[in-house]
């Protein structure tokens, strides 16, 4: 597992003003693999998920300590272009988020942020994209209609395709299911399983049979520290830590 | 006793309701005021203007003998003042936009100088645009300017400049920050998350901001009255007097001959009339720019 990761977290402390959000996290993240963090609300899921791709810059009064490595190179280096972090990795919000443009226009803006000018090779990322994020069919005939106009949870397979259409290396997903109805949410799940064969995925998640379902690797997170990290059925069914145990059986939530 | 508590209860709940329809009736007369406001002013300069509503009003030029009560019109000071609240909105707003920007992308929500220009903008609308229209004349008196058409833009700029800023900024300050948030995890930069996604998104709210300050600058006869000047020809260049229409309104108001002064009450039903227009085309555009916008 070691020798195929990419991305390594060492050391890594978060802080809001005075108060300590993260606590020395070490962890690394296995290659193509799934990797579930779940922990009770507040315990630092969604900075942890923040800290990987420098999204925490644009909070104010955060300090981050600590080394977030992919590829060997710390992403916290001041001589770092956060804009090429970023487009390595593709994000889905809680919320889906489209953006105030058509549909078309939502996947072809990463291509065209990347200097992508010919329509027909945008015409082909946005097919491709659709499809992979199993969208294209329902929306193939009105690819010009404003994004917003989409169900939810087309919404949020649309946020999807448009995090691909940057050909990111790791997709980082807080709760993208939890604003979204079951049968939706069970589309973007199946979304995830097929893609982790290429993409190496990170889900922040509440729901623990969410985790059951698609985890290959789980982290739990307590108060900002990670009590425990292994592979999904070790630590869902086996937890080591009674902390985990607590709240894998639901005393704790 | 068993049956006193729902006897309470119903009490209660009675002068609940009583307190509510009094405050019910309380706010409805309010929002009678507001309406009755706007259609007293518009009945009163209507009825006024009657006599003087001619299509001669918009269509000619104040003819000699025009302040005596002969023939003529406003058209000098209609081409006026769209003359110069053009010039002044666009000046305003080459000057707003990019502050505005700045101040939501480049700058920390809380920081010393943010807070401090959104001090500085809040000070500005407040001054009374007569504080701007005697500071315009001291810059002249300075630069050895005559009253003319580019000293009014410049002050009727500087009376806009704060609507338009802050309305501007109240806008984009309701962009929620997960749109900032995935516009940045595409790996867009600052400059193309502003330019091409929120820019987009609170289109509609700018076009708004734009003629709420238009109406406003159109409106002010404090600003103009040193700086513009007045003529009764159309201004052609951007160093001559400029007649506007708030000052076409002063200055027929203040003659002893009624006749002059129906014409008062046509012009200012005519400057409520461009205000209108305004307004409704800001209404529309936005409906219409909303398009794509996310809620």
């Amino acid at each position: 597992m070691e020798g195929q990761s990419r991305l390594r977290i060492e050391k890594l402390n978060v802080y809001f003003g005075q108060n300590q959000v993260l606590k020395n996290i070490n962890l690394t993240i296995p290659e193509k693999k799934i990797t579930v963090v779940i922990g009770p609300s507040g315990c630092g899921k969604t900075t942890l998920l923040k800290s990987l791709n420098r999204l925490l810059d644009e909070q104010e009064g955060v300090r981050v300590e600590g080394r977030v490595l992919v590829d060997g190179q710390d992403i916290y280096q001041p001589d770092i272009d956060v804009t090429q972090i970023r487009k390595r990795m593709g994000l889905l919000s809680q919320k889906p988020q489209v953006l105030p443009m058509s549909i078309y226009d939502n996947v072809a803006f990463g291509p065209r942020l990347l200097g992508v000018k010919a329509r027909q090779e945008l015409d082909e990322l946005v097919e491709k994209y659709l499809q992979l994020a199993g969208l294209w069919d329902e929306v193939k005939h009105r690819l010009s209609e404003p994004a917003s106009r989409l169900s939810i949870g087309q919404q949020q397979r649309l946020c999807l395709a448009r995090g691909l259409a940057v050909e990111p290396e790791i997709i980082l997903g807080d709760e993208p299911t939890s604003a979204l109805d079951p049968q939706s949410s069970r589309n973007v799940e199946l979304q995830l399983l097929s893609l982790k064969q290429d993409y190496t995925i990170i889900l922040v998640t509440h729901i623990l049979r969410q985790a059951r379902r698609l985890a290959d690797y789980v982290a739990f997170l307590y108060f900002g520290e990670l009590i425990e990290f292994g592979p999904a059925p070790e630590v869902l069914t086996v937890p080591q830590d009674p902390r985990t145990r607590a709240y894998i059986t639901g005393e704790i939530s | 006793m068993k049956n006193a508590q729902p006897k309470i209860d119903a009490l209660h709940l009675k002068r609940r309701q009583r307190k509510e329809s009094f405050f019910k009736l309380l706010m409805a007369a309010s929002a009678f005021v507001v309406l009755g406001c706007l259609g007293l002013i518009l009945v009163t300069i209507l009825w006024k203007s009657l006599p003087a509503l001619k299509l001669s009003m918009i269509t000619r030029m104040p003819g000699s003998g025009y302040y005596l009560g002969k023939e003529g019109g406003i058209l000098n000071a209609i081409v006026g003042s769209l003359q110069l609240i053009l010039g002044a909105t666009f000046l305003a707003l080459f000057v707003a936009l990019p502050a505005v920007v700045f101040l939501h992308s480049y700058l920390q929500k809380k920081s010393f100088l943010a807070e401090t220009i959104r001090f500085s903008l809040d000070v500005l609308w407040g001054i009374p645009s007569i504080v701007y229209g005697a500071f315009g004349f001291l810059i002249m008196i300075t630069f050895k300017m005559r009253a003319s058409l580019l000293a009014g833009i410049l002050t009727v700029a500087m009376v806009e400049l704060p609507i338009l800023s802050r309305a501007m900024d109240e806008t984009i300050k309701l962009v929620p920050e997960e749109l900032k948030e995935a516009t940045y995890s595409l790996g867009a930069n600052r400059w193309q998350t502003t330019t091409r996604v929120i820019l987009r998104q609170v289109f509609p709210g700018l076009v708004t901001a734009v003629l709420m300050a238009m109406g406003r600058g159109l409106g002010d006869a404090a600003s103009v009255l040193f700086t513009a000047g007045y003529t009764d020809k159309i201004t052609t260049s951007l160093f001559q007097p400029v007649a506007t229409l708030p000052l076409a309104i002063f200055f027929q108001l203040n003659s002893p001959f009624p006749e002059v002064q129906q014409r008062a009450f046509a012009s200012a039903a005519i400057l409520t009339l461009l205000i209108l227009i305004i307004s409704l085309i800001s209404r529309s555009l936005s409906r219409r720019l909303s398009r794509h916008k996310i809620l």
